[in-house]
């Protein structure tokens, strides 16, 4: 029984012999990502990735409440949940995403990786906020998928740029993630706030109904 | 009786100083040995609760590797890693994750305990140049009796790249902001937790208040 605010950090930082590895590692060096594809920040098999598919138990619920990504070299992110893609065009085709632009990772950083002290002034604030939030249902698989459409590459051939991506959600648990399937059943924003708002509701039903049953027993619990 | 903000801030420098090799691990910011520490561990007592609203650690900076037109330096923060090969991330690359007697809070969507919040996302100190994305929110309780912790794990190898490792170059630092309820607070506190109301200040004090308002509707006894 639990409600937890959780984040995943995913950066292109990997062992000098593996594209990615579980976890992180010290001393990372940054591997390259090809360019106009998706890869998946949990089990994509570049940076630091997990040990298995992100998805929800039973008794799981996931509310993703943000989603950012490096703002330069084209970037973007994307949530898949099961296999449809979250963000679309208005003609219904598929598209990239969130750009870094609209929502940076981290929050102040440059749109470009040259630094000197005329190109360096940029600190982007998001102009992307995640509302409403996305619900991962209990039993589904989640993917957030990075993208990038210029090189990862600096001014040497040798030279890579870092990326990042980052996401926040929160996790329900147990009988929290009851409540917040009766919340979606009811048509109710889940957040912690109404999850709490729903047993308050429970307990001062389980009470009326107890002072009922003394009144009905004339007086006698 | 009372409600009390407090803060934890933590200096890896101040008194026995960090060094690479605490690169990597896991190190408490109350009790592990390194910087500023307090006598004991973390712990509430069985009149105490603690709700705590932020936590955040030293930022970091991503740019490109081996760019030697880059500098050392990007916005303040030195690239660790330097000497060997310059991999392109600036400042410790640092974690926070926060301890409930053996349970980490932050875990990965495997449900593997992780390195915590980053410093990306919850900075400290906070500037212009590097904000946060992240607000702890629903806060962590830490009931009567439990033992709580904040763990910091950095992943940039010499990061602190001056001989003496003094906080000129990467300063690693931690902040936690908690509130703290002693005594009646604290027995409300437990109250609105089973009642599934959050808590905090205002909460505390309305159900005080409700406490009152009740005493004094009751009747006059009767002589």
């Amino acid at each position: 029984m639990s409600m937890r605010s959780q984040v995943y950090e995913w950066s292109n930082l990997a062992t000098a012999t593996n594209t990615s590895t579980l976890r992180r590692t010290v001393n990372a060096v940054p591997q390259l990502v090809p360019i106009n594809r998706e890869y998946d920040i949990f089990i994509g098999g570049i940076g630091n990735n997990i040990t298995k598919p992100a998805e929800t138990t039973a008794t799981q619920f996931i509310v993703i409440e943000d989603i950012a990504c490096s703002a330069y070299m084209g970037g973007a992110i994307q949530v898949r949940i099961n296999t449809t893609d979250y963000f679309q065009n208005p003609d219904v085709t598929d598209q990239s995403g969130v750009p870094g632009l609209a929502s940076p990772y981290p929050r102040g950083s440059s749109d470009s990786t040259a630094v000197d002290a005329t190109t360096d002034y940029v600190q982007l604030l998001k102009s992307f906020d995640l509302y409403p939030d996305i619900y991962v249902l209990p039993g589904q698989v989640f993917q957030i998928l990075y993208s990038c459409s210029s090189v990862l590459q600096g001014t040497a051939a040798t030279n890579t740029v870092v990326v990042a991506a980052f996401v926040k959600y929160t996790l329900y648990d147990g009988p929290d993630a009851l409540i917040a399937n009766k919340l979606l059943e009811l048509g109710v924003t889940i957040n912690p706030n109404n999850v709490d708002w729903y047993k308050r509701t429970l307990i001062e039903q389980q009470q009326r109904s107890r002072v009922a049953a003394v009144a009905t027993n004339g007086g006698s619990a | 009786m009372s409600m009390r903000s407090q803060i934890y801030a933590w200096n890896s420098q101040a008194g026995t100083a960090w060094t690479n090799t605490q690169t990597g691990t896991a190190t408490s910011i109350f009790i592990g040995g390194v910087g500023n520490n307090i006598t004991k561990p973390a712990e509430t007592t069985a009149t105490q609760f603690v709700v705590i609203e932020d936590v955040a650690v030293s930022p970091t900076a991503f740019n490109v590797s081996a760019e030697a037109s880059l500098g050392v330096y990007y916005r303040g923060l030195e690239q660790g890693g330097e000497v060997a090969s310059p991999n392109g991330v600036y400042g410790n690359r640092a974690y926070i994750q926060v301890r409930i007697n053996t349970t980490d809070y932050f875990l990965d969507p495997d449900n593997v305990g992780n390195d915590g919040i980053p410093g990306a996302a919850s900075p400290y100190p906070r500037s212009t140049d590097f904000q946060p994305c992240f607000n702890l929110y629903p806060d962590v309780y830490v009931l009567p009796g439990q033992v709580f912790d904040a763990l910091v794990t950095t992943y940039q190898d010499s990061a602190f790249t001056g001989a003496t490792a003094t906080v000129l170059d990467n300063q690693l630092s931690a902040f936690m902001k908690y509130t703290l309820y002693d005594g009646p607070d604290a027995l409300i506190a437990n109250k609105l937790l089973e009642m599934g109301i959050s808590i905090n200040p205002g909460n505390v004090d309305w159900y005080k208040r409700t406490l009152i308002q009740s005493q004094t509707a009751a009747p006059m006894p009767t002589a």
